[in-house]
């Protein structure tokens, strides 16, 4: 007797959908295929047993509604003893249609496979069945791309999904300056600056704006208080970075190496077998790492201080592998 | 294990939308669209067909065509205003993180973008506002594509991250960005192998006038296969250098963290590990502590 959870569910959704005001529990309970009615004629004890089963059924749907994206709201009516009713609004719900080209369409389609194994990536395939259903048929043709995340994206969702609502979120971040804390944010948007992923948002505890790098989020993402608890400032202030000046560097290069160093700088003569060039940068440790990377294929003449971290370095290195 | 409910109904829901909009359609092409079997779909409108309003008398649930549909079309006849529902907050984010996260990587194709702008715009959410490109040669990016389409044989000027410079030609396949990196798949005639190179330490892409001429790698791209497991442990000030890593494990333990990641190319990794040396309190195997010591001589050996 009892029906697949997926055609109880559409059920429930034609029924809201289509409810004029609203249903009660007892009615979606008593008229909606897959539910289990309410029977007078049971003894109270096994009536009680089934009340509850059907309780935990429906808020389990409710949930499944949720996840879907489906806007299920509640009205109370005064003229019927205050009890809670339910009705999804056909408009408020509805996806748009959307035309995608062949190309977008298979673009559409990494998206799934580019979070692999991780549970957003169970969303990103709910997303592909919506969009599938909102275009037209387009061919399938494959592209010569694909991609694949270095981070699980659980804590993208979680924060998409608390930003959607206006809850507040608590997590456990680990700066890089200032060790691991808590820290209860307001997400507002998110970021991608090269391959990093951020979220900008209010920081309660700091009582500012702070933007976070996700993958230095450890653990789950949790809500925190209730929903509609904030408003997303429109538009967004500014970050307020301070410009660090710019600087010159004078760089010793070997012949045929240091190719990235040579294409940001100015060449300026060839001595003892070294290709002397000026140049800019603004951070001295992004500087200094790169002259690190070449691993003797080039180092630093001025400014003195830069040589002498390029120095400390590799000094510090051997301490460490032979200490 | 039966399918899960969620997937299921959505893709009742969006059968449903389909039809409304595309009309009449086989089994087959349904199919494909929703990427499922073709016994899938039919069992999908049967479950349909019982479904409705409450009452389920037979004006009141959905309708098909029932001689169309012994003939493997599915045809629409009463929908009850059954729709398809928007994509979710998560939904939204999965997708657009994922497309957000390919265009920031500087070397997908421009259709990502539009994908992303077509999707932005019917989700109605500037949910994932910036997207700042990596700084990759757009000029090479752009050659790379073209060749790629037009099968073409290119020679190109790379750098590796041991810095040393080779000119080869090579086939190019495939594009592929693992997290914040982009590389390309190719047979390189020079190895006569496959390999993955990194865009950014591409100079010049020239084309040859020759054709691609071997079949892409069936290892499905990813082929930088670790050769060994690395543990690290480090004051957490040098965490910038491991959260990169494709695959990092990174345990916190008080003032320290320990990165366990999967090492491909020995010498890049070494020289990453430079840029950190004074935050670091342990390397192993042995392997990579050589490569690492190996490497920061060079630096003092260059002082001198």
């Amino acid at each position: 007797m009892a029906i697949d959870p997926a055609e109880r569910l559409l059920n429930l959704i034609i029924a809201l959908t289509h409810a004029r005001a609203r249903m009660t529990r007892a009615q979606i309970r008593a008229s909606v295929a897959g539910y289990e009615p309410a029977d007078p004629t049971l003894d109270p004890e096994t009536a009680a047993r089934k009340d509850a089963a059907f309780e935990r059924m429906f808020e389990r749907d409710k949930d499944d509604l949720r996840r879907m994206g489906i806007p299920l709201q509640t009205v109370v009516d005064p003229a019927h003893g205050d009890e809670i009713g339910y009705r999804i609004d056909p408009t408020d719900a509805a996806m748009a249609p959307i035309d995608f080209t062949p190309a977008e369409r298979a673009v559409v389609g990494l998206a799934a496979e580019y979070w692999a194994d991780a549970a957003v990536g169970a969303d990103a395939r709910q997303a592909l069945t919506k969009l599938a259903s909102a275009s037209g048929a387009t061919p399938a043709i494959e592209l010569p791309l694909s991609g694949r995340a270095s981070t699980s994206g659980d804590a993208l969702a979680a924060l998409a999904e608390a930003r959607s609502r206006r809850q507040a979120v608590r997590f456990e971040y680990h700066a890089a300056s200032s060790g691991s804390a808590v820290r209860t944010v307001e997400p507002w948007t998110f970021r991608f600056v090269h391959g990093a992923q951020y979220v900008i948002g209010f920081d309660r505890d700091r009582q500012a704006q702070r933007s976070f790098r996700l993958n230095r989020i450890a653990g789950a993402v949790k809500p925190f208080g209730p929903e509609g608890a904030y408003e997303i400032p429109d538009p967004l202030p500014a970050d307020d970075e301070h410009e660090t000046p710019l600087q010159t560097a004078t760089v010793l290069v070997r012949p045929e190496a240091g190719h990235a160093l040579r294409r940001r700088g100015r060449y300026l003569r060839t001595e003892d077998g070294w290709d002397v060039f000026e140049v800019d940068f603004r951070y001295a440790d992004a500087l200094r790492d790169q002259i690190l990377m070449l691993g003797g294929a080039a180092r630093v003449l001025e400014p003195h201080g830069l040589a002498a971290s390029v120095e400390h370095h590799a000094r510090k290195a051997l301490e460490v592998t032979d200490g | 294990m039966a399918e899960r409910a969620v997937p299921r109904v959505t893709r009742l829901l969006g059968i449903v939308s389909f039809l409304e909009r595309n009309g009449e359609t086989s089994f087959a092409d349904l199919a494909a669209q929703f990427d499922v079997s073709e016994d899938q779909i039919r069992k999908d409108i049967a479950t349909l067909w019982v479904s409705g309003l409450p009452g389920y008398m037979p004006h009141e649930l959905l309708d098909f065509d029932a001689d169309l549909y012994d003939a493997g079309i599915a045809s629409l006849t009463e929908g009850q205003g059954v729709t398809q529902v928007r994509l979710s907050a998560r939904e939204s984010v999965a997708l657009l993180g994922a497309l957000a996260a390919m265009s920031a990587t500087g070397a997908a194709p421009d259709v990502v973008n539009s994908a992303i702008a077509k999707i932005k715009a019917a989700v109605g959410d500037e949910a994932i506002a910036t997207i700042s490109p990596a700084r990759v040669d757009t000029e090479v990016v752009s050659a790379l594509h073209s060749a790629i389409a037009t099968r073409s044989a290119v020679t190109l000027d790379y750098t590796n991250a041991r810095d040393q410079r080779s000119v080869r030609t090579v086939e190019p396949h495939r594009i592929v960005t693992i997290g914040d990196a982009a590389y390309l798949e190719c047979w390189c005639r020079k190895a006569e192998d496959y390999r993955t190179l990194r865009i950014d330490r591409i100079a010049t892409v020239t084309p040859t006038g020759e054709s691609v001429e071997h079949p892409p790698s069936d290892e499905g791209g990813f082929s930088l296969a670790p050769v060994y497991e690395a543990t690290v442990r480090a004051e957490r000030d040098a965490r910038r250098v491991f959260e990169d890593l494709p695959g990092v494990e990174i345990a916190v333990d008080g003032d320290h963290i320990v990165a366990r990641f999967g090492v491909a190319d020995e010498a890049y990794v070494a020289a990453r590990l430079l840029t950190v040396a004074p935050h670091l309190a342990s390397v192993e195997p042995a392997a990579l502590r050589a490569a690492f010591a190996a490497s920061a001589r060079s630096v003092l050996a260059s002082l001198n």
